[in-house]
């Protein structure tokens, strides 16, 4: 295959994943073109890109939904093709279709793929059809009363998702009848609310399992190579915080199987791009399709540190018609890389949201370590986007070294103004269970106790102390003061 | 009059002792010969690295790996806060109300749903923190409302306010 090449690209997307997309862009000697909501002008990742083109919107979000001013932007600055990441409208399959529409390339699959594979249900029949392992279900509906009735007859426990969903929007897991009718009203508020789709889906819900998933890269003609299992087990409010390749403690055989599994998948559905297949993992050994997520994932950087592969540059060429950069046979893995994701947010208040400013950053700098961020001193952090501030990604020539690299780098860095997850994910990685490779996606409440924050050791609290009243001015000033200061202090303002 | 300087909810005082020929300061009663310098402390002669950032009223240390989130207190605040006293459901995160599940006067036991809040596209069911009566619905369906907002005020149930008085 020889194809075309793209002499400018638009990056639809924002933060950390549009920045590490122009980042291989401007390896490859590709323009990139960035778009930005007005409440995030001078963004890091719109300062990196070659223009940056302001789009519009009630809200950043609705701005970055906006396919048709997307695809505007895209012509107007005169790129050929547009790069979604993850998330927004990496997986819209009505967006990938315009864009083609538009005589522009979509870096991902066809539309067709992406609509088969964003329904819970078409993907996980064609799966079922192609000899990939699926769990007991109940039929997407938005009929309660028959929803109900079918996964009462299935049993319990039971997972509920919104038909259309991911991200945790709408999952619950319900252990007995009498919590199943108001599990099944939200889930389906939720899924009306934000896919505009309020059907719901139950499935068997797996005790103690493991989120195992398979990068793969296919070709759009029936060509597909898988680049190795990543576990994301390490889950809160049922999304990944911590994320290795390559898992821990799975049978080379069983891997195998998985792995092949995902290809089988790729290759029957004529996939294109690089694109991940997720399963669960029960201690018995049986794996059961999870779903096909259609574009980059966020954990893809673990996969490209054992594999020496970067993924997005496998897209761009992908995308361009030069077929798949490598055969099966030359996949070759080395070490073992771990993925924090580093979030604004409470491990002490159930994981919920903050908000505050970047005050301070500091980040380590190793050969071993990628820090992909978009964050600037000063900016605010708000609740207008994902709480996700940055991934600290460490590889190591095994898994201890890739854990206790993490640890360091974790509690070498500063990222200060915001309550964030950072000690609180050193502490996971310290954890014996984790070490040990112990994990499933209970592993956080399992754990909750010894997991929790320990009190400070008396000097090192005092010296915290002792630095923060310095900081303060007026404090400063009455230690500072000549003469002898009389006055009594007053209001403690920073 | 002390520093008081607020870590998780706790308090700690901080008072100068002395300030030549060096530095000593009471730290939650304890005296500490401090040096401070950008970037590191100096306590009773054993030294720490130190990361700062200044947010507003939060003063951000970290040391040794480890995050302190530091708040000065205002005393006149504190006495403002103090004169409350009543039960209140507070907003954990920034969001808006997607459904009540009380109305004003209804009686709730403790852990009942009272409304649902929606926050970062999550749902979340916040319930009463103990048994009472709605006293006043502040946030209604649809409003939004800050991080740490009263939503929804509580009075005690009548025959145990009339069980604390008798």
């Amino acid at each position: 295959m020889s194809g075309k090449s793209f002499s400018k690209v638009l990056v639809a997307n924002r933060g950390e994943i549009a920045c590490r997309v122009m980042r291989t862009l401007d390896a490859m000697g590709i323009a990139s073109v960035a778009i930005h909501h007005a409440a995030e002008a001078g963004a890091a990742h719109a300062r990196m890109a070659g223009e940056a083109v302001e789009i519009a919107g009630d809200t950043p979000v609705a701005a970055h939904l906006d396919g048709r001013q997307i695809i505007e932007a895209a012509l107007e600055t005169g790129a050929e093709a547009i790069h979604p990441g993850y998330g927004f409208l990496s997986e819209n399959a009505g967006f990938a279709r315009m864009v083609a529409e538009a005589g522009l390339t979509f870096i991902g699959p066809d539309a067709d793929v992406i609509a088969l594979m964003g329904d819970k249900i078409s993907s996980r029949n064609f799966a079922q059809k192609h000899g990939v392992p699926v769990a007991p279900s109940v039929m997407p509906t938005e009929e309660l009363d028959e929803f109900v009735r079918q996964a009462e007859a299935i049993g319990f426990p039971l997972l509920i998702k919104a038909s259309a969903g991911g991200g945790g929007k709408g999952m619950s897991i319900v252990r007995e009848a009498s919590g199943l009718r108001e599990a099944a009203r939200i889930a389906a508020s939720e899924a009306q609310r934000y896919f505009g789709d309020g059907r719901v889906y139950a499935e068997t819900y797996v005790e103690r399992p493991r989120h195992i998933e398979v990068q793969v890269l296919g070709d759009g003609e029936g060509g597909a190579v898988h680049l190795g299992e990543r576990e994301c087990s390490v889950q809160r409010r049922f999304q990944k915080i911590i994320e290795e390749a390559p898992a821990a403690r799975l049978p080379a055989s069983l891997r195998d199987e998985i792995c092949e599994a995902a290809v089988r998948l790729a290759k029957a559905a004529k996939y294109r791009n690089a694109g991940t297949v997720e399963f669960i993992l029960g201690a018995d050994g049986r794996f059961f399709f999870l779903e096909m997520n259609t574009r980059l994932q966020v954990e893809h950087p673990v996969t490209e540190m054992v594999t020496g592969i970067d993924l997005v540059r496998a897209q761009i060429e992908i995308a361009a018609g030069k077929g798949l950069p490598l055969a099966q046979k030359d996949v070759r893995f080395e070490g073992h890389a771990i993925e924090c994701r580093i979030c604004a947010e409470d491990p002490e208040r159930d994981f919920m949201p903050e908000t505050g400013r970047v005050a301070r950053l500091r980040v380590p700098d190793r050969d071993w370590l990628r820090f992909e961020n978009a964050l600037d001193e000063g900016r605010a952090v708000t609740a207008d986007f994902d709480p996700m501030l940055a991934k600290l990604v460490a590889h190591g020539p095994d898994r201890s070294m890739a854990v206790e690299r993490s640890i360091a780098a974790l509690k070498d860095l500063a990222l200060l103004g915001v309550t964030t997850n950072i000690d609180y994910l050193g502490r996971v990685l310290d954890h014996p269970a984790f070490r040990a490779g112990d994990l499933h996606t209970g592993f956080v409440s399992e754990h909750r106790e010894a997991l929790a924050e320990a009190e400070p050791e008396p000097g090192i609290l005092a010296a915290a102390l002792a630095a923060a009243a310095m900081g303060l001015r007026e404090f400063r000033d009455l230690v500072e003061a000549v003469p002898e200061p009389h006055a009594t202090i007053g209001g403690w303002r920073n | 009059m002390a520093l008081q300087l607020r870590l998780k909810g706790r308090e700690h005082s901080i008072e100068i002792v002395a300030r030549r020929p060096e530095l000593v300061l009471r730290i939650d009663g304890v005296e500490h010969r401090v040096a401070v310098m950008p970037g590191a402390v100096m306590l009773d002669g054993r030294a720490y690295l130190f990361d700062e950032g200044v947010t507003g009223d939060r003063h951000f240390v970290r040391i040794d790996g480890r995050t302190f989130d530091l708040e000065a207190v205002d005393p006149d605040l504190e006495e403002e806060a103090a004169a409350g006293g009543l039960d209140v459901i507070r907003a954990p995160m920034p969001g808006a109300v997607v459904s009540l599940a009380k109305a004003e006067g209804d009686q709730v036991r403790r852990g009942e749903t009272v409304l649902t809040i929606e926050s970062m596209k999550l749902q979340t069911a916040l319930t009463a923190p103990r048994d009472g009566v709605i006293e006043r619905i502040v946030r209604q369906e649809g409003q939004t409302f800050d991080k740490d907002e009263a939503v929804v005020l509580l009075v005690p149930l009548e025959e145990d306010a009339r069980e604390q008085t008798s």
